[in-house]
């Protein structure tokens, strides 16, 4: 990767040189060109060329880094003082860093030689920072100003604004606030601390006075001007004034405005334990990692603060004292502005990245706040000001060079392609490819390099401590007994997904980093050396071991959607476009989903309609409301009286009406359907929201006629009827209608309601509608063929009655394919109402309905008129069913779901939600009616369904599963689960101090014990493990040496003789999955075995168990996830 | 998703008021964790008709109680509320919506009902209206600690031609403690809860539109400029939302909307896990079973259609009897363990070896594991019985056919346990054969056999066992390495009984995946003789009788696992797919 100098312009303080460019150190693929852009973009083109032919093809990330200004990440520490009001204490707007040939001259004139020459040596136009190796000359530095601190911007008042709120607030830790700010587009994220205040004495209190220099003293605006600056900067100090820091107390109680005391019952809660979930042995650790995630951060019975964060900022040196009574008077805030690309792709996929990896810029941002703390405690300690103020600016300016570059790194870095695990788990097809290279290459690796143990050594400790591989062996217990003995997807972990919902990006980021043993440690695993493709091999490689579950990304829609074979789902307008792609040689597809409304039509009971008026009576539920619905024909008490009947003799009459209209589906016409149902389309068209009931009795007398002339046979018709203009009525009230969108927009809407009315079913609406104007078309052709006064409002009809006179027309055909969901769907419908009442009958209706179905789609080929009758039959005897009597029970639902199984698509539809539309449209019976006041009584809430849902479900690609595997970088790059390096020297200088920050800063939002890092040098041909618990062992080493354990290597040696025994691939790997659980199980033993003992004897181990005492850390790492009790022995 | 969304409004008169608050409740224990498998559970999910019952302690904050106690509640005074501050009317139970795959509930209310909430909530309304400052005013924020919560807040307005600036200020807000969880669905929830307000803005608008087409307030107000506030003060100044967008059913409407993106949001991402695969042992068990269940339902429906080896089903079935009591297909199996604790059986294999003296225990066990037929006479059954059980823990479940007691002798193909009563005759060659081994239990001709080793366990004292077989294992002879794992595992009295247990689940899955290797290059691949031997010394297994034993366990592979290997493509002759 590009090893690099972001583009730093010469504006405001971009300076993000570090130690690296000291360095002599070829990098890979190293660019010399200094645009960022057009490095990147050249970058892009060389890694695809250059790793054409290599066996680990580096993705050079997933998200384009093209428009992302390094400069462009602002920062502003602000202060919030009772007596003094807010304060700017910094903002790298303001900053402006000093040309380096005015240091330069500055430099010299000091006569500070080897300072001068150093910094010549540090390239280009940035300012060098803190580095060890220079270190020396940076005190001299120091002493000249690089930095000019201008007036802050213009909007600077408006974010501080942002960041306190404009009321203070009484909460002593820290608060986090997001803001997206429209334009120009950034997004703000922000820190609100309480300061700790130490108790300070003489001229630390300068501090305070440097920072009020910065912001109001005019004249340092003159510094740069003035050539002289150090003269400048005396003088400044002249003209700030010293005044004593804080003032005593004001007392404590005095902005306890909004605070929430934590309330006795808090606590307890704090000790009620959780109802633990299965201990049973499959996948145990994924799954109890997640329950107790979700239960930690639910709602349902109050809130459980889970860990203390009484974060403060620290405004003094650790030896002084903090000031309780002082703490609460004082606020900083620190905020990061990021600058979001203009263009919109640009700008969504940052903001993908910034809220999928939230927890690693959360993380950097509290690195960067330990800087300020640390500068603003260590320039304290100058007496002369205008030093302090420089010094104080540079380690600033400096900590945020480092931030800016870790997280453009973090965006930006090369990623692995193919993570091994990830993609045998997701793609089915290839895999025997897969397993064929991922063998190829492990067999390499361990006949070339483990004649040291060198890469048994790496496996057994990514096997220690990257322990997700471990549920994943686990075996299951009980297996469906139809499926292969292979692995799968675990069904009790997406059970709790369901009803538990917790974060599975969450999930995802401790299995990476390998956080769910006992106790719980954090572990990221760098490859360092200076054979690129060697390293990139070992990376590869090991991206099989390190395991995480891979991420799906579920659209849940409610409306129906339609036909197979096209782009129109679920009233979403998923369009595709091929574009040229800018950066890429290559086109990529554009896929656009038009979301379907946002409100969700709540399905209501009928009772609502006698208080239609009245809104907020609409819950009472009286008997008159009933039949106060307004519809004052003679049908209605009709079907009222009959609705009162007992069910069986209805769904009799029903179901022999329903078999008998799919038999005589060929005597009826077609035109019939079409007017009865269009009747009342029609009408609905016409009429106003307001006037639904006005034309209500006009429109039924109409149905009615209709019925009574034609289709006098059928046995209910006046209920389908009514039951159509009914239903109207309630879907009106539902007030989608009044939908704010274009005529257009209105005139879909009714369309839908209108469509409502027919078959109310309202989720088929949209799919009905989303293939508007093909449906008009076939419809204008249909008047013709048909009597009826077809319009292109009638999509109903169209979609249904189109067909006959469709012979010769391949267009009609392929509506009518659009339309099948539709169809299917009301069948579906048709046949769960069906099955309600009763459950004896349900077979035969069942049958019923798949004949029909198959009869459907069997037509559905040559499109003959048989199809058509079929469907027509179906439909219109669909209101009849919906007229039916349907309990407020959901018996039987779960019959609905298996016929809608059948259907081709990748859904779940949740009967539970769905199905229940009847409920609002149907009349309840009086036993229903009884169980609803009596539950009123009982203050039950009002029962309302949720639709139907539908789910599409795509491969999320941005996930730390994809990002946090990197490949061969240009440099270290702390939250990497997995990269490689050229050479450890950043190494050196940063592993410590990253982990010491993970474990003080989990990015796992829970505490961790341990930070962990694995290193590999295959240049030394060894293997360790740096812990956030033991300090650096000396200056060679950056950790301690690893244990081989011959478990590891033994399984080493078989796979790879197996592989030259020619075994097949996928065999080998089989077998290696079977080595690994055989390792599970000898934990499992281990485990067993410490349970007795509290000491272990190695040689009882060894003789009996076949354990020795090198497998005892892997074994015993690997218990901790099921046995926590293990590592309390062990370790 | 463990989240609170809520609909805020400014009010002029009252200021931050919350109006409308959708919870999700989800069952006290996750799913699945009831059902049979988790012994360990401390009461399984009640599932009932209706859906799923809340715990007490869930249930106490339902409204149900929260209602009754209005005058408790923790919301604000009626007399503080005025039209615009109030979503449902006084005395509505609220709504909620059952999604019974999932066994959540979504609830909704003014206000929540339990106490820390309603301030969580009211905290979170008041912050993100009259303290979070936002550009423009309109628009997404996120805001919170870990003491109150983490709020999504994204504030609009809404038209009102009687309000002062004609707009109203609202606010819907998601209110989550994973805080993580939350910022990961900006921009999800950001793209709904849009399209919410976008919606109710455009009915407002419409509203308004119609107003100002009516009666023209700008007008009217300019008129009466030197009263500017009269109106409001007529009680026109706190309109319902209801009245704003001309929607009586706004919360229902409001309801679904935030149900359902609840359950969006919650199931936006999900994951896929993998898990182990089972065990051999665990999938020949569930052969077993399905067997087992095709052939008693073969037995309801039909004549009972003979099939030649069923007898040896039959037994087998009897021995999942016990590892899955469910299908009680032979009662005094389960019986037995419980009534016949005390008398004379084996507890464990450490016993039996006790029992027996270790060499003999040494050629039974060679005996058992490799597979030859293994003859207890006795007068005893459950005594044979219980040898059987303890002795086939040595092997794959797949290895063992057990013909429990007989009264006649039955050939080895069917069995290789096999119980007689003592005055059976067994054929002599079987009895001469090396690939049998006779145990016979007679009674002990002295009491004091085994007298300090079994004072409690009088009831073995009784018998002397005498164990033959036609060529006795050689006391020098190796053996598969796997016994003498086995016997170390048994000597070793430091090592506890499940410690042995799960020993010998490794040693014997640690040889299944031997047995699974060398089927695969054996049978599948049908590969030469030659690479055989380097397999088998490359699973070390090269020793005669490893390799004999590996050849039996072969024969307990599941038919699952064998059907796999046979049906996946071979894969192209390596040498192509390798370079």
């Amino acid at each position: 990767m590009c090893g690099g100098t972001p583009k730093t312009a010469n504006g405001t303080g971009g300076q993000i040189e570090r130690a690296r460019n000291n360095s002599s150190v070829p990098l890979g693929n190293n660019l010399s060109c200094t645009q960022l852009d057009e490095r990147i973009r050249k970058s892009l083109r060389d890694e695809s060329v250059s790793c054409a032919n290599k066996v680990t093809r580096l993705l050079q990330n997933s998200w384009s880094s093209s428009e992302f200004d390094l400069n462009e990440i602002r920062l502003i520490v602000y202060q919030d003082c009772e007596r003094r009001g807010r304060q700017v204490l910094f903002d790298s707007k303001a900053v402006r860093k000093i040309d380096e040939a005015v240091v330069q001259k500055m430099a010299e004139e000091a006569s500070i030689k080897t300072s001068a020459r150093n910094c010549q040596a540090s390239n280009g136009n940035n300012i060098s920072s803190h580095s060890p190796s220079i270190s020396c000359m940076q005190n001299m530095k120091e002493q000249i100003p690089k930095y000019q601190y201008t007036r802050p911007a213009s909007d600077v008042n408006m974010l501080g604004e942002m960041m306190f709120g404009s009321v203070a607030m009484s909460y002593k830790g820290s608060t986090l606030k997001i803001h997206y700010i429209r334009s120009p587009p950034q997004l703000m994220i922000s820190k609100v601390f309480s300061a700790r205040v130490g108790s300070f004495s003489g001229s630390n209190n300068n501090l305070q006075d440097s920072f009020e220099y910065i912001n109001q003293d005019p004249s340092l605006g003159k510094l740069s001007s003035n050539q002289n600056g150090l003269g400048t900067c005396r003088s400044g100090s002249n003209l700030a004034h010293s005044t004593p820091v804080d003032m005593p107390s004001r007392g404590q109680n005095e902005d306890r405005d909004s605070g929430i005391a934590r309330s006795a019952s808090l606590s307890s809660l704090l000790v009620t334990p959780f109802p633990s979930p299965s201990s049973s042995s499959s996948s145990s650790s994924s799954y109890q990692r997640r329950w107790l995630r979700s239960q930690t951060t639910s709602l349902e019975n109050g809130i459980i603060p889970r860990w203390s964060t009484e974060e403060m900022f620290s405004m003094a040196d650790e030896s002084c004292s903090s000031n309780p009574a002082m703490v609460r008077r004082k606020k900083i805030a620190i905020s990061i502005i990021f600058s979001l690309p203009e263009k919109e792709e640009a700008q969504r996929n940052f903001q993908d990245f910034f809220f999928s990896h939230f927890p690693l810029f959360e993380s950097h941002m509290n690195k960067l706040k330990y800087a300020i703390e640390k500068a603003m405690i260590s320039c304290r300690k100058i007496a002369e000001s205008s030093q302090r103020v420089q010094v104080y600016i540079s380690r600033v300016m400096d900590a945020l060079g480092e931030f800016r570059v870790t997280i453009w790194n973090l965006y930006s870095v090369p990623r692995i392609a193919e993570p091994v695990w990830l993609n045998m788990m997701s793609s089915t097809l290839e895999k025997n490819q897969l397993c064929q290279r991922f063998l190829k290459e492990f067999t390499f690796l361990i006949e070339q390099i483990n004649k040291n143990q060198f890469f048994a050594a790496l496996l057994t400790a990514v096997l220690t401590y990257h322990l997700a591989w471990v549920p994943t062996v686990m075996p299951v217990d009980h297996p469906p007994i139809k499926a292969f003995s292979e692995k799968r997807t675990s069904q009790s972990v997406n059970m709790l997904a369901k009803s538990h919902p917790y974060n599975p990006l969450w999930a995802q980021l401790g299995d990476l980093y390998g956080a769910i043993g006992s106790p719980v440690r954090l572990t990221r695993t760098v490859i360092v050396g200076k054979r690129k493709e060697l390293v990139q091999r070992l990376l590869y490689v090991l991206t099989y071991f390190i395991r995480c579950s891979e991420l799906q990304e579920n659209q849940l829609t409610w409306s129906e959607k339609a036909g197979e074979g096209e782009q129109v789902l679920n009233g979403s307008k998923i369009t595709t476009a091929l574009e040229k792609g800018e950066v890429e040689e290559s086109d990529y597809v554009v896929v656009t989903v038009k979301n379907e409304p946002a409100l969700v039509p709540p399905i209501l009971p009928p009772k609502n309609d006698g208080s239609k008026n009245n809104s907020t009576a609409e819950w009472v539920c009286e008997p008159e409301s009933t039949q106060a619905v307004p519809v004052s024909s003679k049908e209605k008490s009709e079907t009222i009286g009959k609705d009162s009947q007992t069910s069986e003799t209805s769904v009799d009459c029903l179901t022999s009406n329903f078999c008998k209209g799919a038999a005589d589906g060929r005597k009826r016409t077609v035109t019939d359907t079409g007017i009865i149902s269009y009747h009342s389309e029609e009408s609905s068209k016409l009429e106003d929201v307001m006037d639904v009931k006005k034309s209500k009795n006009q429109n039924e007398r109409k149905v009615e006629k209709q019925f009574s002339s034609r289709s006098s046979a059928l046995p209910c018709p006046e209920r389908s009827g009514h039951r159509s203009s009914h239903l109207e009525k309630v879907t009106f009230q539902i007030g989608s209608s009044a939908s704010p969108e274009s005529d257009l927009e209105t005139h879909r809407r009714e369309m839908e309601e209108n469509l409502n009315t027919l078959i109310k079913n309202p989720e088929v609406i949209h799919c009905a509608s989303s293939s508007t104007n093909l449906t008009v078309d076939a419809s204008q052709k249909q008047e013709d063929g048909c009597e009826a006064a077809f319009t292109p409002i009638s999509k109903h009809n169209v979609c249904y009655a189109q067909i006959p006179p469709c012979e010769e027309k391949e267009s009609i055909l392929n509506q009518h394919m659009e339309s099948k969901g539709a169809e299917v769907n009301l069948i579906n419908s048709i046949s769960s109402e069906l099955l309600l009442p009763t459950n004896n009958i349900e077979t035969v209706k069942l049958t019923n309905m798949k004949e029909n179905r198959t009869l459907c789609s069997g037509n559905l080929e040559n499109c003959s008129s048989d199809c058509v009758e079929a469907h027509s039959a179906v439909k219109q005897d669909s209101p009849k069913v919906c007229a039916k009597d349907v309990p407020y029970g959901d018996s039987g639902r779960k019959t609905s779901f298996r016929v809608e199984g059948d259907i081709p698509r990748n859904e779940s539809s949740d009967s539970a939600l769905g199905a229940s539309d009847e409920e609002g449209d149907c009349c309840i019976p009086d036993e229903v009616h009884h169980n609803i006041s009596k539950r009123l009584e009982e203050f039950a809430e009002v029962e309302l369904p949720l639709p139907r849902s539908n789910t599409i479900s795509s491969q999320c690609v941005k996930n730390f599963g994809r990002s946090l595997l990197g490949g061969y970088c240009h440099t270290y790059i702390p939250d990497l689960v997995l990269h490689g390096i050229n050479n450890d020297e950043k190494l050196k200088q940063y592993l410590l101090a990253d982990l010491f920050h993970a474990m003080h800063h989990p990015v796992l939002d829970e505490p961790i014990a341990e930070a962990v890092c694995i290193i590999a040098d295959t240049d030394k041909w060894n293997v360790q493990v740096a812990t956030s618990q033991r300090k650096m062992m000396d200056g060679v080493k950056l950790g301690k040496d690893v244990l081989v354990s011959s478990q590891v290597s033994s399984l080493l040696q078989s796979i790879l003789q197996l592989y030259k025994l020619n075994v097949p691939a996928d065999f080998c790997i089989m077998h290696l999955e079977d080595r690994l659980q055989e390792m599970y199980l000898k934990s499992k033993m281990l485990s067993e075995y410490l349970r007795g003992h509290t000491r272990v004897h190695v040689k009882e181990l060894g003789i009996v168990l076949g354990i020795e005492s090198n497998d005892l850390p892997l074994l015993a790492a690997i218990a901790s996830t099921h046995s926590p009790y293990v590592a309390q022995i062990l370790l | 998703m463990n989240a609170i969304v809520a609909l805020c409004h400014f009010c002029e008169l009252h200021g931050p008021r919350t109006l409308f608050c959708t919870e999700v409740l989800h069952s006290p224990l996750p799913q699945g964790a009831g059902s049979g498998d988790v012994p360990g559970q401390n009461e399984p999910a009640e599932e009932e008709e209706g859906g799923i019952q809340m715990s007490s302690r869930i249930r106490s904050h339902s409204p149900a109680e929260g209602a009754s106690a209005d005058s408790s509640s923790p919301g604000p005074k009626k007399s503080d509320m005025c039209e615009g501050c109030r979503s449902l009317a006084g005395g509505h139970p609220g709504y909620v919506s059952h999604d019974k795959e999932t066994s959540i509930k979504y609830v909704s209310h003014q206000h929540p009902n339990h106490p820390q909430l309603f301030s969580i909530v009211r905290q979170a309304c008041v912050r993100s209206l009259s303290c979070e400052v936002c550009p423009g005013r309109e628009g997404p924020i996120f805001f919170g600690d870990e003491q109150h919560g983490f709020v999504f807040s994204h504030t609009f307005f809404i038209k009102d031609s009687l309000a002062r600036g004609f707009q109203r200020w609202y606010s819907i807000i998601t209110i989550m403690m994973d805080r993580i969880y939350l910022i990961n669905s900006w921009p999800f929830l950001l793209g709904k809860i849009r399209g919410i307000i976008d919606e109710l803005q455009g009915k407002a608008l419409k509203v308004f539109e119609a107003e100002q087409f009516g009666c023209p307030q700008r007008a009217q107000r300019m008129n009466t400029a030197f009263t500017p506030f009269l109106h409001q003060r007529n009680g026109n100044a706190a309109r319902s939302l209801t009245s704003l967008t001309n929607d009586e059913n706004l919360w229902a409407c409001l309801h679904t909307s935030f149900a359902w993106l609840l359950k969006a949001c919650g199931s936006r991402l999900t994951e896929k896990l993998l898990e182990g695969a089972p065990t051999e042992d665990t999938l020949v068990q569930m052969e077993k079973l399905a067997d087992l269940k095709e052939e008693s339902e073969g037995w309801d429906g039909s004549e009972e259609e003979e099939k030649p080896s069923s007898q040896p089903d039959v037994v087998e079935g009897q021995e999942l009897s016990k590892s899955s009591p469910e299908t009680s297909l032979m009662p005094d199996c389960n019986s037995w363990n419980v009534a016949h604790r005390r008398l004379s059986v084996f507890r464990s294999l450490r016993h039996m070896r006790q029992v027996l003296g270790a060499s003999a225990f040494r050629m039974l066990a060679w005996h058992v594991l490799m597979g030859n037929q293994v003859i207890w006479k006795a007068q005893d059954m459950d005594l044979v019985q219980s040898a059987f059980d303890v002795l086939r823990t040595m092997l794959p479940i797949g290895c063992v056919r057990v013909i429990p007691y007989s009264d006649q002798y039955e050939e080895a193909y069917r069995c290789n346990f096999l119980g007689l009563s003592p005055h059976v005759q067994i054929p002599p060659h079987i009895l001469a054969s090396e690939f049998a081994v006779l145990v016979e239990v007679r009674a002990a001709t002295r009491s004091s056999l085994y007298p300090t080793l079994f004072d409690d366990e009088q009831s073995l004292n009784k018998y002397e066992f005498v164990v033959t077989s036609g060529s006795p294992v050689a006391a020098d002879r190796v053996g598969p390495t796997i016994l003498n794992k086995i016997e170390a595992a048994l000597t070793n009295q430091n090592l506890s009984v499940d410690v042995v247990d799960q020993c010998l689940v490794c040693l014997k899955e640690e040889w299944m995946n031997k047995v699974k290797v060398l089927f695969k290059f054996t049978k599948v691949d049908s590969r030469p003789k030659e690479d055989t031997q380097k397999l088998l010394s490359i699973l070390g297994a090269a020793e005669e009788d490893n390799v004999k034993l590996l050849k039996f366990w072969m024969t307990g592979l599941s038919k699952t696992y064998k059907s796999h290997l046979m049906s996946t493509v071979r894969s192209p002759t390596s040498s192509e797919s390798r370079n």
